[in-house]
Parts: structure tokens; C-alpha cells; sequence
């Protein structure tokens, strides 16, 4: 009887954990419109190649190169904007994708787009990645917490292990805010891309506001927040301003 | 300082109140300030009333030639040996309207004692300044010159179109006369701009004294700065300014007494002990402003350089850039610095000289005035520009302006600020593909799509999988279900940690039980007192504590203890071996075979015995 509610119970887990659980059809056919995409894009057909990418986004089968071949396809249409724009969206899911950061850096720069600029803390905490640091955060906790309840029952409490959990201590500390930093940062959860040419960022929400920075498609932003049809989003050089919602999308979805 | 001299005085008339003594008659005495003025130059009269506080004096004093006016009443207490009389003073202000001598009459003063007579007093009033020997006003008008004025000062008469010209609004004030400001004066006029004058509540003035006409005037500063916006003659005048001033007032008003002919410091001297309940004089709101200025505006001249965006005044230009290498796309951000003096509002970012084989993007600015109206300062611009090719310098940047004082166009250049911008026109292709390359799986090329120098990456066919998630890994459920994995392990060691120390905790509690019950038999034992087989019982009872208390760890129970296992437990000689065996012989005989097999007591030797086996169990 244990058995089979100790079953029971790792079962309903895996469900709970496997958001692909119970799909395997879905990902079959999410297998052959990948394939029918990229013979479209090695066709040159890149509209239909965009078209069928798309579904997959829309369909919510996600992976880094979904994305990146997106990307190169956006690329050939001209539309440097989106490309630039799925190209991050490759390495939000997989930072040490080396083709997406390669064709990024390219268009990039075809695109002549404007960049955050990353602050103190993100540019030093470049060595691991935002989950990275979460795991190193957890693994910390919970070594400190195995220490301190060691030092609890020990009968006589050693110096090396009061170091051990000091540096445990510190190490998950220093983990949760690279976490944190990452996440609020430029490259963090508020990152969007400028789609759309010719977008002037404003000082307030009208057409006919002064204009703070021109930004040219693919360029980076952080929206900040959102009023009605406008966005109010940290923009490069340090500047901040208000430009029409629709003219960017969040890299994350 | 008021409050003290108010109770001082408050304290004082309380102790006067007890010790005073009134004068025996009311006398009056009357005298003037000075007695030699000029036209409108006013001069004190008081009556001093002693002994009597229910005096009246004359309402209304006239003298051909001299405007006289009461403005109220003073109390003066003076103490001589303990004696202290009670004056009362009625001041009058006498405003000469025309030069000459004038004898100002003895003047009747109803006192409780009978009418009392002053004596008369006379005054020589010269020709004032001007040298006019009678005032410009009719008798009773107000001067409001003497009070207050208003003047704008502009510093040029000539200006072009669009220079800024600093402006000052002064507004002066008769110190003699109580007087409050309650509006600036606004500059009216038109054809031109200006500068908002601070309202009454945020005003901060500079603060000056000048004397007019031989009057002491407090001068108030107002700063601004007028640029006139088309050609011509510019009329412009300070208008509206407000005040409430203080004016002396006749019979039936009570203001203070403008000075103290009593003392120079007289406590009582104060506007409180004129009159604390009713205000002290006529207050009137009076407007006031300046003559007319006429500024010639003169028109810009022709021909203005393409960089000219309406600055006019005098400036200067530095310029810099950051960084100074760069690969081809990387953005440079360029800095400007227009600073000098002029019409900063339309000072615009200064201009590339040659912009080709450059990308623009608009700039920023920054302005931080040196003065307080912003005609000097400091304008930085921030422009950010990318190079399309390979460059050696960034073109000079060129501002232009007109300036008055030369009365012709000057065109500002930049130094050529030399910077080292490398690589093709798409610079990162090559380390792009450099880093494709050490990839150690290496993606999948598409034979159609050839890549060429300087283009994107190939597609990608192996994906990895799908349903990936943007989330990051703390907000999935996976990361927190492994969370109790050393969870679980951390609480099941706890527990199992404190079971076993409470199980260690109740085996302790059994030892020293055994401890007790093994030193009280033994106590027992050595005062020989029980009979045979109670004692070998007791004896054998201590002998197997004693073995289960020497084999910790083994869990031995002191019943389950026999003759060999006590042996055993300890290093014994043979002979203690032998005695061992004998004792728990001993004690089951006696136990087993009962009380009257037994001796009633035991053999001292044998306890002896008995006690010294026990003792070597140790």
C-alpha cells in the first residue's frame, strides 16, 4: 500500500515538474513545422519560413534555435528589428548559443542599433548565468544549512566548519543578488527591442513631445512601465524617455 | 527683545502700583525735535502731560504754512528716591509746507486740575534742496515719491533682435515710513521677452540703502533679463508694482511715535504701548512704477552662416570624444561645450563640419547657468555618432552666433579631435564566425544557403528539444521541488539526530540510578545490621550493579548479572575470583533455602570479606 501511494505521489511530481508531459504528439507536429520551415528558408522562401517559425513561437514550443533561425530568417526578409529581436530571445534561453551571439553582433551592427549599458554588477557577474547563480544559491543555502545543524548537535564546534558555514553564508548571499541584479538588469526581465524604424523616443506621451533619442530598429530598451499606448523605458546612454508600446517587443515571452 | 521690554514694563507698572505716588499737580511742557528744519522736512511735536492720566490734548493744532498732524500717544514712567511719576506724551507730526519762521501757539490741555497752557514754541523752516521754498503738494495730498519709487535699469539703449539684455527692477522704500511689499512691478511692453519675475511669496531680492533727497530708502533688487523679438523702438516701462504703505493720520488714529525725544532707548518707546489693540497708523495700498525706457532695436544683418541657430552674444567652444578607438558601427559619444554669455535658450548643438562616413543621432544637452538670470553659463551638448568606415579624426564641430559688440556673425570650429576607428564595414563578422567555430558541436549547415563574408551564421537544425521555457529556473516548479530533497535529508537527520540523544539521555538517567541504589547498599552493608541472607543478598545486589555499570555500551542488565559474568567484568586475582563465586553461592543458598537454614547474623570476618571484594570492584 506505501508503494503505491509513494508511486502515486512521484507520479503526480513528474506532472507537476514536465511541462511537456502528456504532448508527445505536439511535438511531433512541432518537428515536422520546424522541418517544412527550414527547407522554406534553405528554398528562400523566407515569408513562409517566418510563417511557419512563427506558429511554433505562437504554439509555445520554444527552443534557442527556433529562435535563432527566426532570426536568420527575419534577416533575410530586412527586418533587422525582429531578427535582433529573436536572436535575444535565442540567448534569454540559452546565453552560450555562439551562432546567435555571432549573428546578433552582426546585425547589430548593419542595424546600427543602440545598446544598454550594462552596469557595474552585470558586467562583472558575466562568468555564470542568471540559473547558474540560482543553482549556486540553492546548493550554498543548503550546505549552510546542513553545517549549522551539524554545529547544532556537535559536541564541540570547529573552527573550520564555523568558516564553512560562514563562507556557505556569504556565497548563497552573493548568488541571490547576482540573481537579482541580472534579473532587474539591463539584460534582465524588462528587456525589449525596438521593432519598428524610425522610432523617436519622447519626453511624454505625444506625438508632438520633444524627442529624447532616436532609435534605430533592434535598439535595446528596459521598459520601466507602461501608460495606455505608451512605454517609459530606460533607453541607451543613459537616457530615459517615452516611446509608443507597439514600436517594441519584450524579448522575454 | 520686544516681549522683555513688554513684561519688563508690565512688572515695573505693578511694582510703581505699589509704591507710587501721584504728583501733586498736572504739569505740561511741549517741544519740538529741532527747531530748524527745511520744506518738507518733518519735525516732532510732543506734549509731556505728568500727573495726570486723563489729560486732553488740543485735536487739532493750526498753524498757516505747517501741516500738523497728531499720530498718537506715548506713556513715559520715570522713578526718582522711590518716587515715580507717570507721564503721558501726545506726539504730533509737523510737515512744513512753505519756508519761514512759525510760532505754534500755546495749546490748551484739559486736565482733572483745570485747563493747562503750553508754552509756544517756534520753528525756522528753510528752503529744501531744490531750493523751493514751498511744498509741490496741496496741504493733506501724499507724496508718494517720499515713500516709495520704482525705477528700470537697462544698461543699453541699443540691442539686436534676440540679444538678451540683463534688466533691473528696483523698488525703493522710505525707511521712515512702515511700508510692505505686496506685488513686484511686471515689465510692460511690447516686442519683447522676458524672464518671470518671482511673485511676491518666492521673491528673494537684493537688498540695498541709497538716500533720496536727503531720505534714507531701502532698495529692493529684482534681476531679470529682457530679449527684444523684433526691430524697432521698444518701449518698456516697470509697471504695478504694490505696496502697503503707512501714512501719518489725524485726530482719532493712534500710530506710533516716529522718534524718541525721551531717550533714545525708552522702553516705553514702542508702537505696543502706543496703542496694542487698534494698529498703529492709516495703512494704504499704494501703486507705483517706472518711467518709460526706449531701447533701439536694430535688426540681425544678412547672410548668417548655415551653423547659426539665433545665439547672439559671446561664446566660446570646446569640444571632446569618447573613446578615442573604436571598431566601424561602435558609437562615439562626441561632447560640446558652449559657454560665455547670451541668449542660451537658442543656443543649438553645434554641427558636424563633414558628416560623411558618420552617423548621427540627435543630442542631449545640459545647461548650468553662472547667474542668477541664466545670461551666462555653460551649455554641453552630447551627441552620439558611429563611424560607417575606418576613420583618423572626427570632423571639427561648427557653432555660430552673432555678437553685438563686433556687430557681425562669428563661426566657432572645433579641433579635430583625432580618434582610431578600424576595421570593414561590418567589423564583427570575422570574430562572429571565429566564435561559431569553437563551438564543439558544430551546427548543421544548409547546403543552399551558402554564407559569404560578412553574412549571418547558417541555420541550425538540432533544437534540443521543445517547450523550453523563458522563466528563469527559481520561478519553475522543478527548482523548488528539489528544494526538499535536502530538505527531507536535513529534517531526517534532525530527527533521527535528537532521537538518539534522547535515547542516549535515558540510558545515562538508568546508569546513575544504578549508582545510587550500588552506594546506599553499600552504606548499608558496612553497618552489619541485617541478618544473613538479607546481607548477601544486598552484597550480590551491589556486585551486579557494579558489572553492569563497568560494561557500558553493553547494556548488561545488574538481574541477568551471574558469578562468571561478574568474573569476567573485572581483573581479579584468583583468590578474589573464588570469593566472588562464593558470595553468589552463598546468596542463593540462602535465598533459595530460607531464613532458618541461615545464621541470624554474619561473621564479622566474613563481612570483612564480603566488603573487601566489593570494594575491589572498581
Amino acid at each position: 500500500m506505501r508503494a503505491r501511494i509513494f508511486l502515486l505521489l512521484c507520479g503526480a511530481a513528474l506532472c507537476l515538474t514536465t511541462p511537456a508531459f502528456g504532448a508527445p504528439a505536439a511535438a511531433a507536429d512541432a518537428e515536422k513545422i520546424f522541418t517544412k520551415a527550414n527547407a522554406d528558408y534553405a528554398a528562400g522562401k523566407f515569408p513562409a519560413a517566418i510563417e511557419a517559425y512563427e506558429s511554433l513561437v505562437q504554439s509555445r514550443n520554444w527552443n534557442p534555435t527556433l529562435f535563432y533561425d527566426l532570426g536568420n530568417a527575419y534577416f533575410r526578409s530586412g527586418d533587422l528589428g525582429r531578427a535582433i529581436l529573436n536572436y535575444e530571445r535565442a540567448l534569454a534561453l540559452d546565453p552560450n548559443q555562439p551562432e546567435a551571439r555571432a549573428n546578433l553582433q552582426l546585425v547589430r551592427d548593419q542595424a546600427r542599433a543602440l545598446q544598454l549599458t550594462a552596469g557595474w554588477p552585470e558586467a562583472h557577474l558575466d562568468f555564470l548565468t542568471r540559473d547558474q547563480y540560482a543553482w549556486l544559491a540553492m546548493i550554498a543555502f543548503w550546505s549552510g544549512a546542513a553545517i549549522l545543524c551539524g554545529l547544532y548537535f556537535a559536541r564541540r564546534r570547529s573552527v573550520v566548519w564555523i568558516f564553512a558555514l560562514a563562507l556557505s553564508a556569504a556565497v548563497s548571499a552573493g548568488a541571490a543578488l547576482a540573481v537579482y541584479e541580472l534579473e532587474t538588469g539591463s539584460a534582465g526581465r524588462d528587456l525589449a527591442i525596438v521593432t519598428q524604424k524610425n522610432i523617436q523616443a519622447r519626453l511624454a506621451t505625444a506625438e508632438s513631445a520633444g524627442t529624447v533619442l532616436a532609435l534605430p530598429a533592434g535598439s535595446e530598451i528596459k521598459i520601466l512601465s507602461t501608460r495606455g499606448e505608451w512605454s517609459y523605458a530606460a533607453l541607451p546612454n543613459d537616457l530615459q524617455g517615452w516611446i509608443p508600446a507597439k514600436a517594441a517587443e519584450p524579448v522575454r515571452l | 527683545m520686544l516681549l522683555f521690554r513688554r513684561i519688563g514694563f508690565f512688572l515695573f507698572l505693578a511694582l510703581a502700583g505699589a509704591t507710587s505716588v501721584r504728583a501733586d499737580a498736572p504739569t505740561v511742557t511741549a517741544v519740538l525735535t529741532s527747531s530748524e528744519t527745511e520744506v518738507d522736512q518733518p519735525v516732532q511735536l510732543q506734549i509731556k502731560v505728568t500727573g495726570d492720566s486723563n489729560a486732553n490734548p488740543p485735536e487739532e493744532i493750526a498753524v498757516d504754512g505747517l501741516d500738523i498732524r497728531y499720530t498718537g500717544q506715548s506713556q513715559l514712567m520715570e522713578g526718582r528716591n522711590l518716587r515715580f511719576t507717570y507721564s503721558f506724551v501726545y506726539n504730533y507730526t509737523i510737515l512744513p509746507l512753505k519756508a519761514g519762521t512759525f510760532t505754534i501757539p500755546p495749546q490748551t490741555v484739559q486736565t482733572s486740575s483745570g485747563p493747562l497752557r503750553t508754552p509756544a514754541l517756534t520753528l525756522n523752516v528753510a528752503p529744501n534742496d531744490d531750493g523751493s521754498t514751498s511744498t509741490r503738494r496741496g496741504k493733506g495730498s501724499l507724496n508718494l515719491k517720499d515713500i516709495v519709487f520704482c525705477e528700470l535699469v537697462i544698461p543699453k539703449t541699443t540691442a539686436y533682435v534676440g540679444e538678451t539684455i540683463p534688466a533691473e527692477i528696483r523698488l525703493g522704500f522710505n525707511t521712515r515710513v512702515p511700508s510692505r511689499l505686496v506685488q513686484p512691478a511686471m515689465l510692460s511692453g511690447q516686442g519683447f521677452t522676458s524672464q518671470r519675475l518671482p511673485n511676491a511669496a518666492e521673491q528673494n531680492p537684493d537688498q540695498s540703502m541709497r538716500t533720496v533727497n536727503g531720505r534714507p530708502f531701502e532698495v529692493l533688487t529684482f534681476k531679470t533679463a529682457i530679449t527684444p523679438a523684433r526691430s524697432g523702438k521698444l518701449e518698456i516701462a516697470a509697471k504695478d508694482a504694490k505696496a502697503i504703505v503707512q501714512v501719518p493720520r489725524r485726530r482719532g488714529s493712534r500710530p506710533r511715535s516716529p522718534f524718541d525725544l525721551f531717550g533714545m532707548d525708552d522702553p516705553f518707546n514702542d508702537p505696543f504701548f502706543n496703542d496694542p489693540f487698534s494698529g498703529v497708523g492709516e495703512q494704504r495700498e499704494v501703486t507705483f512704477s517706472s518711467e518709460t525706457t526706449t531701447i533701439d532695436v536694430k535688426p540681425l544683418p544678412p547672410n548668417a552662416p548655415p551653423s547659426f541657430s539665433g545665439a547672439v552674444g559671446h561664446f566660446n567652444l570646446t569640444t571632446d570624444v569618447k573613446p578615442k578607438t573604436a571598431q566601424v558601427g561602435d558609437p562615439l559619444t562626441l561632447t560640446a561645450t558652449v559657454s560665455g554669455r547670451g541668449n542660451f535658450d537658442r543656443v543649438n548643438a553645434p554641427v558636424l563640419e563633414d558628416d560623411r562616413g558618420w552617423h548621427t543621432y540627435p543630442p542631449g544637452s545640459n545647461f548650468k547657468a553662472d547667474d542668477d538670470i541664466g545670461l551666462s553659463g555653460t551649455k554641453t551638448f552630447e551627441m552620439v555618432l558611429t563611424p560607417n568606415e575606418p576613420k583618423k579624426k572626427v570632423p571639427p564641430l561648427l557653432f555660430s552666433y552673432f555678437d553685438p559688440l563686433k556687430e557681425k556673425y562669428v563661426t566657432l570650429k572645433g579641433n579635430k579631435l583625432p580618434v582610431v576607428v578600424e576595421g570593414g564595414a561590418a567589423p564583427s563578422a570575422t570574430p562572429a564566425i571565429a566564435s561559431a567555430t569553437k563551438n564543439p558541436q558544430p551546427p548543421t549547415a544548409q547546403p543552399t544557403a551558402a554564407p559569404r563574408e560578412q553574412d549571418i551564421l547558417y541555420q541550425l537544425t538540432d533544437h534540443g528539444g521543445w517547450g523550453r521555457s523563458f522563466r528563469p529556473v527559481f520561478q519553475q516548479p522543478v527548482f523548488w521541488a528539489v528544494q526538499g530533497i535536502p530538505f527531507l535529508a536535513l529534517v531526517g537527520f534532525f530527527g533521527w539526530e535528537m532521537r538518539r540523544r534522547r535515547l542516549e539521555n535515558r540510558a545515562g538517567q538508568r546508569r546513575l540510578a544504578w549508582e545510587q541504589e550500588s552506594a546506599e547498599l553499600h552504606r548499608k552493608l558496612r553497618r552489619a545490621n541485617d541478618p544473613a541472607d538479607k546481607y548477601f543478598a544486598d552484597a550480590l545486589r551491589v556486585v551486579q550493579l557494579k558489572t553492569a555499570l563497568a560494561a557500558p555500551g553493553r547494556a548488561v542488565e545488574p538481574n541477568t548479572v551471574d558469578a562468571e559474568t561478574a568474573v569476567a567484568a573485572f581483573d581479579l586475582p584468583d583468590e578474589k575470583r573464588a570469593r566472588m563465586r562464593e558470595l553468589f553461592r552463598q546468596s542463593d543458598e540462602l535465598r533459595y533455602s530460607g531464613r532458618g537454614n541461615g545464621n541470624g547474623a554474619v561473621a564479622e570476618e566474613t563481612r570483612r570479606e564480603v566488603l573487601d571484594l566489593i570494594d575491589s570492584l572498581n
